[in-house]
């Protein structure tokens, strides 16, 4: 039907304005909105940085990284030892992957906030949201690289969790998490297959993958330029060229400075237990204290204090109400959206600060 | 340092964090509320001629003292070698006294005018006094300690230096400079004074440094056509500031870039560069890989040994004891422990203690207990139960065994759950010693 | 039972079988594992003296029945360090528990042991740091942190140690950052002034005069 052609040509070309290609919208007419929200714009470009910076960094510990479960412990220890500055670099990257998932985090609820999302900007916030799974994922593989204690260990209790779901599935697909966790492994345990994979999935497919997605949401942010961002527009903006962009830098410059300071003066191996940064030993004991790393508390401690099934429920639901975010809050206001980003935040905090204090509470409490 | 008197705690360690916090915050407190009265209040058009003998020659001393200061602060290891020529120590000394004579008669033209011209007592304040009086003070007062503890040039890298890095890494070493001549001491505390006075008084205007006077053109043309006048100045002004702002950001973000690039270079060349070890750390390190190599080959042999046999050898019957296990792994890559029971037949039972995972002692003590040193946890041995009051809460698990005679056949069998299979119980003990213990892989198999 | 070929090594082996024979029960010494996690507050193990992170006992590396027979005689020459000062290169012990012998002394290692454990900083003095951290090994003892690591340590600790030690480097990067904040400002006013064409040299107006 020529109609329905029509309806969906249009809105594909509402979402995809590619006439703004030129170097006119791109470059001498590009605007900020000017509002008291306008210091969240400034968040998405950070975490580029921060992703830069991982990448620079990463590539500089990969010229001494060796991914063998025999060699890699010794290898890390070698760089941060003995390779002249090389504590620096492997400092940087692990404080430089917390920023960045912290910058990440206020990104998502202060665009979740400004009702960034509204249309034509969906395609933005989904890419958006697949970014932030794909950067958890490199949490999560490139934690196992250093094959020590709390790596192995911890990497073991997150797999476990996927195959716990068997527990809940109808008898003909109760085999498949486990299944599934084995593939992921490459193996019944996690060994030398799964080092492998994740080696490769942490330094290639996920880069490739994320610099594809990070090229379509920046793409679709470029065309559609920045959203208003509060409901009573104040009229005022400035050029992104050279005001924005000048800013932007001095942010950056600012926040590489932090970074470089505090990862030449505070060790992150000083905030654990030495006896978790150990080589991980399949036939010795196994040391106190294993747990993900911070980023993960708000859905590790929730598995440790109440039923698996409730939090499996709980997290599909929130996943599902952040890939659908444009069209389940399409019509709710700004100010609501602000409660509700401020509850998530809250909720964040307090599991993130306190949840190994909740767990001593209520240990042993629920599933 | 509790036993320094609290006046010097005060005055060297107090004083100074107090002085800095008060510049930063009133600074920019002062900036944002009222940013122009970021000004050096100059009273030129009122008293212009002694201003002149005054403020020029003050200037100059006081600047060229600032960098005599700084220079043994910022290298203070350079400096100390610099100043150890004598030539250059007279030099230097030469140079700050002369500035500062220079700058104390500056100081006190000054003073003098402040106080005695009508016109600047109408717009003076007490600080513009105080603020004349004390540089003027500090200054005599630093002459004092240049010409009567000579020779300041050098022993300033040495104490100052430490001193006031002491101050900036939290660290104050108070002892030192307590330990200082009373002229030097007031000196200090002077200094510090102005510091504090500093956000407070016209001594702000150290912040809005005059730099533009560097490339500010020497001869201007002015029209005195009106129009053209108008878009002259207009026009000149935006061309100034274009310019200014275009210099000093250039230079800003091209010296951050020379700093930054050289520093990453240096620091990449290096990292690239590998390792600095000496012989015996390169030693180790390779020992230690080699031991790790080893690990893995030992514990691929047993996988393969496991994947291969239905049964591992674990040891002659004749070998075990009742009271010292024999260790070997079992079917799961787990440590174990075997011992000779009560009734002459195997015990098998994993040495992997149920807590952490620690591999449980050997040896049995008077009690029957198994010790877990880690975190001292005793298991009797014929159960596997931990005692009550260990940090284990499960028990550690027995292990099926079979056994074999000299030929390969099955003799007798013990499944983990206890169920005994074949005729060992009729044999005599010579008979026994014969035989081998195994470990079978389908008990394994039906374990967790 | 097994059969020797040469007489030297049936009297090699008998001799560490009687040795071993004579080692009392549990060779690990969880007194001080105890006062250290109590006192500290931190998680430590075996490691912190020892070779391997599960004490001194076992088949592996750094434990007890490993050890073939030069290492055997090296453990016998660090048992018999009774008194401090000897050079010691123990197996099973890292190069931590090399110095508790070297500097203590095994026999008042184990008095402390049976007395009080926290003596042990005292015997130790504060001249040794293994690591370089900056930070004591007798303080890292108490405080339950690692003295053969460098990047681990009290983390007020290191961090002024290390705010002292990198000062060179700091200062660099805050100038480097302050002369770009600087600059970048300028940039940000120069373009100001740049992309305003109102105050650009602009002919006036064909007719009327231009004064404001």
């Amino acid at each position: 039907m020529a109609g329905a052609d029509k309806r969906l040509v249009d809105y594909l070309a509402r979402r995809f304005p590619l006439e703004k290609l030129s170097f006119h919208s791109l470059v001498e007419k590009k605007e900020v909105p000017v509002h008291r929200m306008s210091w969240a714009y400034y968040l998405g470009g950070l975490a580029v940085f921060f992703f830069a910076v991982q990448l620079v960094t990463g590539l500089m510990l990969l010229f001494y990284y060796e991914p063998t479960v025999s060699d890699a412990h010794a290898s890390v220890e070698h760089v941060t030892r003995h390779v002249a500055g090389g504590f620096l670099v492997r400092n940087l990257h692990t404080w430089t992957a917390s920023a960045m998932i912290l910058v990440l985090l206020a990104h998502l609820l202060t665009t979740f906030a400004m009702k960034a999302f509204a249309p034509p900007r969906e395609l933005t916030w989904v890419s958006g949201a697949v970014l932030l799974l794909l950067v958890f994922g490199f949490g999560f593989t490139g934690y196992l690289l250093p094959w020590h204690q709390i790596a192995v260990n911890a990497t073991k209790v997150g797999l476990q969790s996927i195959e716990q779901m068997g527990a809940y599935l109808p008898a003909a697909l109760a085999d498949l998490p486990g299944e599934l966790k084995e593939l992921i492994q490459g193996g019944p345990a996690v060994g030398q297959a799964t080092l492998s994979r994740f080696y490769a999935i942490h330094v290639v497919v996920l880069p490739l993958v994320f610099f594809a997605v990070l090229g379509l949401h920046l793409l679709s942010v470029q065309l559609h330029g920045m959203s208003q961002g509060v409901d009573r527009a104040t009229g005022r903006s400035e050029e992104f060229f050279p005001f924005f962009v000048l800013k932007d830098f001095s942010l950056w410059g600012v926040a590489f400075l932090v970074l470089f300071v505090v990862a030449l003066v505070l060790p992150f191996e000083s905030f654990f237990s030495y006896p978790l940064f150990g080589a991980f030993d399949p036939m010795g004991s196994t040391p106190d204290g294993i747990k993900p790393e911070w980023y993960f508390y708000f859905v590790y401690y929730p598995l440790e204090l109440l039923p698996f099934w409730l939090v499996a429920l709980l997290s599909a639901g929130a996943t599902g109400v952040l890939f659908a975010a444009p069209w389940i809050f399409r019509r709710t206001g700004r100010r609501t959206l602000r409660i509700l980003a401020l509850a998530a935040a809250l909720y964040l905090v307090v599991m993130t600060l306190f949840g190994q204090t909740l767990y001593e509470v209520f240990r042993g409490g629920g599933g | 340092m509790s036993d320094l008197p609290p006046l010097d705690l005060f005055l060297f360690a107090g004083l100074p964090y107090l002085a800095v916090a008060l510049l930063v915050v009133v600074s920019v407190v002062r900036y944002r509320r009222d940013r122009f009265s970021y000004s050096s209040l100059s009273s030129q058009f009122l008293e212009s001629r002694r201003l002149l003998w005054g403020s020029v020659p003050f200037h100059v001393g006081i600047l060229v003292l600032f960098v005599g200061h700084l220079l043994p602060l910022l290298m203070p290891a350079t400096w100390i070698q610099l100043t150890a020529h004598p030539p250059f120590l007279y030099a230097v000394e030469a140079v700050g006294v002369a500035a500062a004579v220079l700058a104390a008669v500056g100081l006190a033209v000054l003073l003098v005018r402040r106080v005695t011209s009508g016109r600047l007592q109408a717009v003076s304040s007490v600080l513009d006094v105080v603020v004349v009086g004390l540089l003027l003070a500090q200054v005599a007062v630093g002459l004092g300690v240049a010409l009567g503890h000579r020779w300041g040039a050098a022993w300033s890298a040495g104490t100052l230096t430490p001193y006031l890095w002491s101050l900036v890494t939290l660290r104050p070493d108070v002892a030192q400079a307590a330990a200082m001549p009373p002229l030097v001491q007031l000196h200090l505390v002077g200094a510090w004074a102005i510091v504090l006075l500093l956000p407070f008084s016209r001594l702000v205007h150290l912040f809005s440094l005059p730099l533009g006077y560097l490339t500010r053109p020497y001869q201007k043309v002015v029209w005195t056509n009106p129009r053209r006048f108008e878009r002259q100045s207009v026009a000149e002004r935006s061309r100034a500031a274009e310019r200014r702002h275009l210099v000093k950001g250039l230079l800003g973000a091209g010296a951050a870039g020379a700093l930054l690039g050289v520093g990453i270079l240096d620091k990449l060349a290096r990292f690239l560069g590998g390792p600095d070890m000496t012989l015996d750390e390169e030693a180790a390190l390779l020992r230690k890989r080699l031991e790790r190599l080893e690990m893995t080959a030992e514990e691929r042999q047993l996988q393969l040994e496991r994947m291969r046999s239905p049964y591992i050898r674990v040891a002659g019957l004749g070998e075990l004891s009742p009271t010292q296990g024999h260790y070997f792994t079992d079917y799961l890559m787990r440590p174990a422990l075997a011992f000779l029971g009560d009734d002459g037949l195997p015990l098998l039972i994993s040495a992997k203690c149920t807590h952490l995972g620690c591999t449980v002692s050997s040896q049995v003590d008077s009690e029957g207990r198994l010790l877990c040193p880690c975190h001292v946890s005793y298991f009797d041995l014929e159960s596997g139960r931990p005692l009550p009051g260990s940090p284990a809460k499960a028990p550690l698990p027995q292990l099926g065994w079979v056994l074999r005679d000299a030929a390969g056949s099955v003799v007798a069998s013990r499944s983990p759950s206890g169920e005994t299979a074949g005729e060992a119980d009729q044999a005599s003990a010579e008979q026994l010693a014969e035989y081998d213990v195994y470990i079978a892989r389908r008990f394994a198999t039906g374990d967790a | 039972m097994r059969r020797m070929s040469r007489p030297a090594t049936t009297l090699r082996l008998a001799l560490a079988a009687a040795l071993l024979a004579a080692a009392p029960v549990a060779l690990a010494y969880p007194e001080f594992e105890a006062f250290v996690e109590r006192h500290s507050g931190r998680y430590v193990n075996c490691a912190l003296c020892h070779a391997h992170p599960d004490g001194p006992e076992g088949t592996k590396p750094g434990q007890i029945r490993s050890l073939d027979a030069e290492e055997l005689a090296r453990l016998n020459l660090a048992r018999a360090a009774f008194e401090p000062g000897s050079d010691v290169d123990s197996p099973i012990l890292n190069d931590f528990g090399d110095e508790i012998l070297h500097r203590v002394g095994k026999r008042r290692f184990l008095e402390i042991r049976s007395t009080d454990p926290a003596l042990l900083a005292d015997a130790l003095g504060t001249d040794s740091d293994l690591d370089g951290d900056g930070i004591p090994d007798a303080t890292e003892y108490l405080e339950g942190t690692d003295p053969l690591d460098a990047q681990h340590g009290a983390p007020l600790r290191l961090l002024r140690n290390n705010l002292e030690r990198y000062r060179f480097d700091i200062l660099m990067i805050v100038l480097a950052t302050a002369c770009g904040l600087w600059g970048l400002n300028h940039l940000l006013a120069w373009a100001g002034w740049r992309f305003r064409p109102a105050l650009r040299d602009d002919p006036p107006p064909s007719g009327g005069g231009t004064l404001p």
